[in-house]
């Protein structure tokens, strides 16, 4: 019986799973392979945080060794002199069990220890009587086969040698011959036996099915670049148009992975700790949004996703960084979802924050963001003698793809003319579109108008083809993730790289040479009359487009390295913690305590004296954090900080 | 031919560039008919004065309906095109009679101007703010009055109630000075300076986003890419650095005026007139002289 309800409930999840929306999760089998084994029996998410992350492991390794021991269990239910040939057998197994056994009992300790007396901030909105209920189950499981194993032994019935297992044969010694034991024993096994099949029984209706659909899940997670998003098919002639999708509004719009998603979430709220609108009292919760769409996708009705199973505010707090992601262990794509909830709310129902309204009428009509006359979008290349590529003209060997940031925000504008000043410098044949660049349509996708980003997707990779561009480099993070992951799939296919990548190269050929003195010991000897003097510690702010959606990590501590003393900050690297302006954030109005503050302050914390960025939108947010506290700290591109020290250098080497 | 124009008011700016447009069109001999559309106590109801409106196109059959490009001149006669079956031209600048008629229209915001054919009879179209200079003013007793409808289905939007909004003084949405203050003013109290200059020049107080989440001044009175946006015929920028992002909100600007200490600050790049100075020093300056000049 406990089959059927087992089969009966796994049907009906499995019908909800391929009832959604199609999306494309293929090839790559290498690498989806090697997910399930780092992932999922190397439980590397989870190891993120050693405690927890040892305490699951545990009970995790325990229950694949102790797998074979359900037929053994059950088998000898049956008949207490049976067991399974060969493995009941074996001394070295039932070795194996005990100490699992005792590991497993550890975790489950562990487990209560931090539910009930650390208590974290992460369970907030958790089901904690499940989650107990579920421990208590697995503790009875093995203890149970830890008593029936004893009195086995006790009873001289072990088809195995009984020093083998050393805590069963210790137990053994509580139990007599008599015939208590041999009741005991019956009641051990069938007590065994009666909470597996409960609990299999249980397990598809509560959030423990994660152990059957997770490893599924990691298999069907992302192999490629995080940033890319799935493209809605708005003209695809072979899709009907009852299929056509703009986003999820109902449950029945979800994709199949979206609705796997929601049935692998553990409610661990690892997500919601490393999430900053979370972290600055915004109401957004990643966990709470899977824990919605679940309950949403499982009611089986039509009613609106937002606001009835996730709250509006929820979907807008978002910055698309991608900590929820990263943190998870189990692969749920929280950033598809909440995009998705976006882009029926804009392009359906229309509704969402007014102050982003006046960028995306922007970016239609004036083909930036903030509205700036086209004509003006070289500007700041006019006095550097930038080449301008025209139509007709041979492409150069790397298009400079500068973005709306740097083009006419004052701010980003630096980074532009340095790397201009750099790539000269250093002799790299490049040249910008000039007034044929437009937005990427970035801020566009990330708010949900795939309608408009698509427009401008297909433009652009039309005056990119037709120029014969093959090699980009991109100084804005946005802007580069969506040229080298997203154009694809609009034809455009072009090597793509950031500026970090291609200046570091450059300093590594030689073909740029920054001076030293930005280093302690060879300050005082390298500093020449005019220079910066003493050593610049730096902190290096990872900007979760390129860390943590790109893996570009080296490159830029590498440019840190050659200009001054690096110190991280602890949340750097793929942990990075956002500047705030994401997910078309530099355009909204932000509740709650202001993210950038809360980035300003960890890397005042660091004592560094240079604050380092390599992206427009986190020049301007930790500029502004940076204003608002008063922190004695630089905020400035790596870019500018590599023509500073190469003019040193110069300077040092002439004077 | 007969053309007919609808107008808001007598006192109108809009209305009597809509008549000067009709006249220019009609020429000297033909004749203009002026219609207003009242409403007896009840509200604006579109689809009421369109009814009343389209009841005198069909009786009076001019060759073209001319009105304001406001919004009500546009709502009015886009209901107007519906219930008569007729293509409507918003915000023209030109009109050439005859079979089709062309015209030439603005688009894309005013960024665009558009030569169409317009395939009718009548010609409905409204015109262009400004496209066109009033020439006198209209005798109110030209203007027709005609009733508006009462049908109950014609009534079903109107308006209702007019709430006066809170906001005591000039609206920064619409003030032709505008004084703002940014980082630089360096508290509330700061602000009591900027207070005393915009009401004698009668404007508005604006800001910073700085100085919002600072909390020295409301979120309404902030001035940029997702606060409010300005177009005053002068623009004063007091301790304002001059991000992207908060002259997103200034670009409708005639004049600009930068007050701060900093010479390298970006806002001078975008300013008509600079003072690198102290803006608490200079500031209480320029109301000094205000006041010395106007014999106060």
């Amino acid at each position: 019986m406990s089959s059927w309800l087992f089969a009966r409930r796994v049907v009906k999840l499995v019908g909800l799973v391929r009832a959604g929306a199609p999306v494309t999760r293929e090839g790559a089998v290498g690498r989806r392979v090697r997910n399930e084994a780092t992932i999922v029996l190397g439980q590397r998410k989870l190891l993120q945080r050693i405690g927890p992350g040892l305490m699951h492991a545990f009970i995790f390794w325990g229950f694949l060794v102790l797998g074979p021991t359900i037929v053994i269990a059950m088998i000898g239910a049956v008949s207490r002199h049976a067991t399974l040939p060969w493995l009941g057998h074996q001394g070295w197994y039932q070795a194996l069990v005990d100490v699992f056994c005792v590991l497993v009992l550890t975790g489950v300790l562990a487990a209560l220890w931090i539910r009930k007396v650390l208590r974290p901030r992460r369970f907030a909105g958790s089901h904690l009587g499940e989650a107990d209920l579920i421990l208590a189950l697995i503790a009875t499981i093995v203890v149970s086969l830890l008593l029936w194993h004893a009195t086995l032994i006790a009873l001289g019935l072990n088809e195995w040698p009984a020093s083998w297992s050393f805590v069963s044969n210790a137990l053994s010694g509580l139990f007599g011959r008599g015939p208590v034991t041999r009741v005991l024993e019956r009641v051990f096994v069938w007590l065994h036996v009666l909470t597996i099949l409960g609990f299999l029984a249980y397990l598809p209706r509560s959030k423990h099915l994660h152990i059957f659909v997770a490893a599924v899940n990691v298999w069907f997670g992302r192999t490629g670049p995080g940033g890319r998003l799935e493209p809605l098919r708005f003209d695809d002639p072979s899709v009907p148009e009852e299929e056509l999708r703009f986003g999820a509004g109902v449950a029945s719009e979800l994709t199949w992975k979206e609705v796997l998603d929601s049935f692998s979430c553990t409610e661990c709220g690892r997500c919601q700790d490393a999430c900053p609108a979370y972290a600055t009292g915004k109401v957004l919760s990643p966990k709470l949004v899977i824990m919605g769409v679940r309950d949403a996708v499982l009611s089986e009705g039509d009613s609106k996703l937002v606001p009835d199973a996730v709250p509006e505010e929820m979907v807008w707090d978002c910055v698309t960084c991608g900590a929820c992601v990263q943190a998870c262990p189990v692969s749920i794509e929280h950033v598809d979802h909440i995009v998705d909830l976006r882009r029926n709310l804009v392009m359906v129902e229309s509704s969402f924050p007014s102050e982003a309204e006046p960028m995306l009428r922007d970016v239609e009509r004036a083909s930036n963001p903030w509205g700036h006359p086209q004509a003006d979008r070289a500007a700041w290349a006019a006095s550097l003698g930038v080449r301008v590529l025209e139509p007709g003209e041979p492409p150069p060997e790397y298009l400079y793809w500068v973005g709306c940031a740097s083009s006419f925000d004052e701010r980003a504008r630096q980074t532009a003319e340095s790397v201009a000043r750099l790539l000269r410098r250093a002799g790299v044949d490049f040249a910008i579109l000039g007034p044929g660049e437009s937005c990427t349509g970035d801020p566009a996708r990330r708010m949900g108008n795939e309608y408009v980003f698509q427009a401008f997707a297909e433009a652009n990779v039309a005056t990119l083809n037709e120029a014969g561009v093959t090699k980009i480099v991109a100084n804005c993070p946005h802007c580069f993730n969506t040229l080298a992951n997203e154009y694809p799939d609009f034809g455009g296919r072009y090597e793509v790289v950031h500026h970090t990548e291609l200046l570091s190269r450059l300093v590594r050929e030689g073909r740029l040479s920054p001076s030293r003195a930005g280093h302690g010991a060879e300050a005082g000897a390298a500093a020449g009359p005019g220079s910066r003097s003493g050593s610049r510690s730096i902190t290096y702010h990872d900007s979760c487009y390129l860390a943590r959606h790109n893996d570009v990590l080296a490159a830029p501590r590498e440019l840190v390295a050659a200009v001054g003393e690096p110190v991280e900050m602890k949340r750097s690297g793929k942990e990075t913690f956002c500047c705030g302006a994401g997910g078309a954030h530099m355009w909204m109005e932000e509740r709650g305590r202001p993210i950038n503050a809360e980035r300003v302050r960890e890397a005042a914390a660091t004592g560094a004296d240079t604050l380092a960025v390599a992206c427009p939108f986190c020049t301007v947010m930790l500029d502004d954090g940076v204003q608002s506290s008063g922190d004695a700290l630089r905020v400035v591109d790596l870019a500018t900080l590599l023509a500073e020290a190469v003019e040193e250098a110069d300077a040092e080497a002439g004077g | 031919m007969a053309i007919l124009v609808f107008v808001e008011d007598a006192g109108d700016e809009l209305s009597q560039q809509a008549i000067a447009f009709g006249r220019s069109l009609a020429g000297d001999s033909d004749p203009l008919d002026a219609v207003r559309i009242t409403n007896d106590g009840a509200g604006y109801a579109p689809a009421a004065w369109a009814h009343a409106l389209a009841e005198v196109i069909s009786e009076r059959r001019p060759a073209a309906v001319v009105a304001p490009g406001s919004e009500r001149g546009n709502e009015v006669l886009a209901h107007v095109a519906a219930r008569l079956d007729l293509p409507m031209a918003a915000h023209c600048t030109s009109v050439a009679l005859g079979d089709p008629a062309e015209v030439v229209r603005l688009r894309w915001g005013g960024s665009l101007l558009e030569e169409a054919r317009i395939h009718g009879s009548p010609v409905l179209l409204t015109v262009a703010p400004h496209a066109i200079a009033a020439d006198g003013v209209l005798d109110p007793a030209e203007i027709e009055s005609v009733a508006a409808s009462e049908e109950p289905a014609d009534l079903l939007v109107r308006v209702s109630e007019r709430v006066p909004s809170a906001v005591a003084g000039v609206s920064l949405a619409d003030a032709e000075v505008v004084v703002s203050g940014g980082r630089g003013v360096g508290s509330a109290e700061g602000f009591v300076a900027l207070e005393e200059l915009a009401s004698l020049l009668g404007g508005a107080v604006g800001c910073s986003r700085a100085v919002t989440s600072a909390g020295w001044r409301p979120h309404s009175d902030q001035v940029g890419q997702t606060g409010t946006k300005v177009s005053p015929e002068l623009y004063i920028a007091c301790g304002i650095s001059g991000a992207t992002q908060h002259l997103a909100g200034v670009k409708g600007a005639k004049k600009l005026l930068a007050i701060n200490p900093d010479g390298e600050a970006s806002i001078f790049a975008s300013a008509d007139y600079a003072v690198i100075g102290d803006l608490h020093e200079v500031v209480p300056a320029i109301s000094a002289e205000i006041r010395k000049a106007r014999g106060s």
